[in-house]
């Protein structure tokens, strides 16, 4: 078909603009156009570079310019970063004044001065860019309806990174509150590619659903660091590999290296830093940077002033830094999606490869790294899975229904079912949660006289807010993002950033740690204020992030399950990695891909039992304090567990031989609750419920609250509530919360529900091969801090190595 | 109920894992910082917690007097949260108080919560005196061995590398500090600086309350 005879984009206004740039229009944006013409809410999937922000603005400027001197607003953009939206200004920007078209549009973002706001609300913009929070609060002023009810088009970027968590269940109760104001409102999903596209079209679409998808032809190219070091048996920080890694950097123009944690990017731009002597310019960021830290970062990369950033998720999304030659992803990639993406951040221009390099910091990793590069070269991405509604976040919509004007809460309650997330919610569940925002939702009604919401007399479905004064307490509290507490790290007058109070509380004055790539060393803490000077010492901690420990994804363990099981690809591995599976084939066994492997071994007169399960850490961290408990029942005196990505270790002082009688659904079923209790998992997730929920507040002007005493007075809370009214909504939330995220209890009971059939069973006289690298994280979890030098280490992990009879292989 | 020996100015109290602490020579019950009703206090500003404070607050408390029996009962300071808790104290709690009344004696050290607010049957003070004790809501300048709350203590313990925050009984040699016996109340490290101006950094005995034992540290 010649496309240029029956592109419609041919008379499009910005065709002009197109052929001066020497630009023709992709496929995937004529689809789109003439779907969206015709009345169809539309999801894009589409890589970098194929003009994906440009395919969601087609129809909207066409309309404009046709409806000539529009007046209000025409158009929202919904960006997942504040960064982003100032980007997309700045794309939008390039045609509509070179073209001198007659649209106008502006940003929207918490950014944003109050001034500039207040402007927008009086004189709105065609096109207005914002972020789901922004959206949030728009929808809580009264007269939001107004503001919005010329809305034609909703535009939701990045869409991916919108479908399996509270920010995009905030986000589609307020598209659903768009569509009311505006019913003719059309919705536009611009997204990475997908491997479960219907289920994106499923949450966005309503109209005459379509999706419109352009793959890539050309794939990354994407290697395993060669490295002449041995790949280490356990850890995480890659400084085996750190002068090679040095080389790579030289090689490109410039280079970005992503790493799982923060912990491991402070670490990798210290380790680089000591063997600098080109004098490289290498920079560090990570989230919990200062934000002018951060900005000055992507400045420099995106102008190609730096030659490597040692970076987090926190560079995963975000500006186009068109000069990235090469990417470096150090540590397990975790998830195909979440590798491409960081691969995709090299090379934007489509018709040349991205080139990646994968360095391995275990020999896991490796045959995950492996595993990964098979699996992108097949297209065979993660799914994406989407999750019921939190119950949290719909109580904070009803909080800003309220701010925006008395309700009827049948008419909300159908608007909110409206909304993919919360297809399945019950009206009974919906009422406690108006009652939650009325005065707590108690069972106990003692605060009749104090409400927040209260019904009229004459119509009990009608709700109103008792003052005004409560409409600057939601807007306090919006927003899904709980932080964990954090303070603020002062170097004379300068902020660094933020860092987990968890790991100030452990230091002494005069301990020094790496942040912000420099050694500092700890002063003081006065009023959420840590205070540090510049340090010389060379013995320096990490900080620690509790949070964002990724699983790693069931589609890529089973990729790497199968591939460990195939043997004849063995000898095209690193010499020490054939070896080591070599040995556990002939010691034990390697399991076949839907086989589960038990080893049962002696060590110093306790028995370990170690569970091959490839299940992710959630999954396994749940799975094995589980059999504890059942260890336990059957009076095998377990002393503990160890879980990582691959497999659960337990060490008991009796034999353990009745594990397949225990290791099975059942387990789940009868102890769960226990775990969920013990763990203070659901504690935990009762502090992000009551603050989203605005039980409780996340600040207040005057009376700034430390992330400490939310956290304590949230933990009280859910004690007293957990004894006196144990059906609390609140709890149900933060229960099913735990379910959802924390625990991946679905995987563990896919796992379980057919595990007993498939284990296969090795009584070994000693450790395994494959077990020592989770036999070493034991004895580096459990020795005592002063005990976890180098020197120790080393000399335990020989110890164990000699005891498998492995030590040949090095 | 097991409880930990606490020998301070000479005479012998034991430390109950409620937070209550008891003189036996004396026969006396003695707790602090209760902030009855402050639930029902922050609904005034709409912070709905659970309004179950007040009734297990009284519950623990009659529940010592059921298993003690004391002769006295002093609160020193805190009672109340403010004027508006009384409204959460229900009529059946006010009967049960008075039964108590009849055997107990109850004195009421004013705390800077509960000032001006009465409560039929307390006896109340500012601050009161047995032997060479004092007892008072906030220390003062004296000779006598003093026993105060006020302060909400909590104590920071770091071992094998973790670090918890327990709330605790503390005194240095001249002044006892209660941990608070309320439910939604949160606490203030011992080593904070408003608790040092009172106690000092040397010295001190720290008695940390676990779930259903009080430690010695």
């Amino acid at each position: 078909m010649n496309i240029n005879k029956s592109n419609p984009l041919l008379l499009h206004p910005l065709n002009k603009w197109m052929k001066k740039k020497k630009w023709s229009w992709f496929p995937h944006q004529i689809e789109t156009f003439n779907y969206v013409r015709t009345g169809s809410d539309v999801v894009v999937f589409a890589p970098t570079g194929a003009g994906k922000t440009l395919t969601g603005f087609i129809n909207p400027i066409d309309d404009l310019i046709k409806l000539k001197k529009f007046k209000g607003l025409h158009t929202l953009y919904i960006s997942p970063l504040k960064s982003l939206a100032n980007d997309i200004v700045r794309n939008l920007e390039k045609p509509i004044k070179e073209l001198d078209l007659n649209i106008s549009f502006q940003v929207r973002t918490g950014d944003t001065t109050p001034y500039k706001k207040q402007k927008q609300k009086q004189k709105p913009p065609n096109i207005l860019i914002t972020t789901p929070e922004s959206l949030a609060l728009l929808n809580s002023y009264e007269n939001a309806k107004e503001f919005f009810h010329n809305l034609k088009y909703i535009i939701i970027d990045e869409i991916h990174t919108f479908l399996d968590n509270k920010r995009a269940d905030l986000l589609s109760l307020n598209i659903e509150r768009l569509q009311t104001f505006s019913p003719n409102l059309q919705r536009i999903g611009l997204s990475a590619t997908l491997k479960n596209k219907q289920d994106a079209k499923k949450w966005l679409c309503r109209k005459k659903p379509k999706i419109v998808s352009y793959e890539n032809s050309v794939l990354p190219k994407i290697k395993i660091l060669e490295s002449k070091e041995r790949i280490p048996w356990s850890g995480h920080m890659a400084t085996y590999s750190i002068n090679e890694i040095y080389k790579e950097i030289m090689k490109s123009k410039l280079t970005i290296i992503f790493v799982n944690t923060r912990a491991q990017a402070e670490y990798m731009f210290k380790n680089l830093w000591l063997i600098n002597k080109k004098k490289l310019k290498i920079a560090v960021h990570h989230g919990s940077l200062e934000k002018n830290l951060r900005l000055k970062v992507e400045n420099n990369l995106s102008k190609g002033l730096v030659d490597c950033v040692v970076a987090t998720s926190s560079l995963e999304l975000g500006l186009d830094y068109g000069d990235v030659e090469k990417i470096i992803q150090v540590g397990a990639p975790k998830g195909i999606n979440r590798l491409l993406q960081r691969v995709g951040r090299s090379n934007h221009n489509l018709n040349t490869p991205s080139k990646a390099i994968l360095v391995p910091t275990n020999r896991f990793e490796f045959i995950e790294a492996k595993a990964a590069i098979e699996e992108i070269k097949k297209n065979n991405l993660d799914k994406i899975d989407l999750k019921e509604g939190s119950f949290d976040v719909v109580a904070q919509h009803i909080f800003a229904t309220a701010c925006a004007g008395q309700f009827n809460i049948n008419d909300l309650y159908k608007e909110i079912i409206k909304a993919y997330p919360y297809k399945k919610l019950k009206l009974n569940d919906f009422k406690q949660l108006i009652n939650l925002i009325q005065d707590g939702g108690y069972v106990l009604k003692n605060y009749d006289q104090f409400k927040r919401i209260f019904q009229l007399r004459e119509n009990k479905n009608i709700y109103k807010l008792v003052n005004k004064r409560e409409t600057r307490k939601y807007r306090m509290n919006v927003g899904t993002i709980i932080e964990n507490p954090m303070l603020k790290i002062k170097l004379g007058t300068k902020t660094l950033g933020n860092i987990e109070e968890v790991f100030i509380q452990n230091l002494s004055q005069g301990d020094s740690f790496i942040f912000a790539g420099q050694v500092l060393e700890f002063q003081s803490m006065k009023n959420n204020l840590v205070q540090v000077k510049r340090s010389k010492s060379l013995i320096s901690k990490i900080p620690s992030y509790s949070g964002g420990r990724m699983p790693l994804s069931t589609n890529l363990a089973n990729s790497v399950r199968a591939l460990l099981a195939k043997s004849n690809m063995w000898d095209l591995y690193p010499v020490q990695i054939t070896e080591w599976l070599k040995r556990q084939k002939y010691i034990s066994k390697i399991p076949k891909k839907d086989e589960y492997l038990v080893e049962q071994f002696p060590r110093k007169k306790i028995f370990y039992t170690v569970i091959y399960t490839f299940a992710g850490w959630h999954a396994n961290q749940t799975l094995g304090f589980l059999l504890l408990r059942g260890f336990k029942e059957f009076n095998y005196k377990p002393l503990g567990f160890v879980a990582n990505d691959y497999a659960i270790v337990l060490w008991s002082l009796k034999e353990v031989k009745e594990i397949k009688t225990i290791l099975n659904l059942g387990l789940l079923d009868k102890h769960l609750d226990n775990y969920l209790e013990e763990t203070s998992i659901v504690k935990r997730l009762f502090r992000d419920n009551a603050i989203i929920s605005c039980l409780i507040e996340r600040r207040l002007p005057g009376m700034e609250k430390t992330g400490k005493q939310v956290l304590f007075s949230s933990d009280l809370i859910y004690t007293v509530l957990k004894k006196n009214e144990p059906d609390h909504i609140l709890l149900k939330s933060s229960y099913e919360d735990a379910k959802k995220n924390m625990i991946d209890y679905d995987r563990l009971r896919e796992i379980l529900k057919k595990i007993d059939k498939k284990i296969i069973l090795k009584k070994l006289t000693s450790i395994s091969p494959l077990a020592v690298p989770i036999i070493l994280e034991i004895n580096r979890e459990n020795l005592s801090k002063k005990e976890t030098d180098e020197y120790i280490l080393e000399d335990l992990e020989n110890e164990i190595l000699k005891e498998a009879n492995v030590l040949s292989i090095n | 109920m097991y409880y930990q020996l606490i020998n301070f100015g000479n005479e012998e109290f034991h430390a109950y894992p409620n937070k209550s602490l008891y003189w036996k020579r004396l026969n006396t019950l003695i707790v602090s910082d209760l902030h009855i009703g402050k639930s029902i206090s922050y609904a005034k500003n709409k912070q709905f917690l659970p309004p179950y404070d007040t009734k297990e607050i009284l519950n623990k408390i009659f529940v010592s007097l059921d298993n003690i029996k004391p002769s006295n009962l002093i609160v020193v300071g805190d009672l109340l949260h403010d004027v508006f808790s009384t409204l959460s104290i229900k009529d059946q709690d006010y009967k049960n108080l008075s039964q108590y009344m009849k055997n107990t004696d109850f004195i009421w050290i004013k705390g800077n919560h509960d000032k001006n607010i009465q409560i039929e049957g307390f006896k109340n003070f500012t601050n009161y005196k047995i032997e060479k004790f004092l007892f008072t809501h906030i220390p003062i300048e004296t000779s006598l061995f003093q026993i105060c709350g006020h302060y909400h203590p909590k104590v920071k313990i770091s071992h094998r590398g973790k670090t918890i925050f327990k709330t605790c009984f503390v005194h240095n040699e001249k002044i006892f500090i209660l941990p608070s016996f309320g439910i939604l109340t949160g606490g203030l490290d011992i080593h904070s600086k408003q608790i040092s101006d009172v106690l000092g950094k040397k010295n001190l005995s720290i008695y940390p309350v676990g779930h259903d034992k009080v430690y010695k540290l």
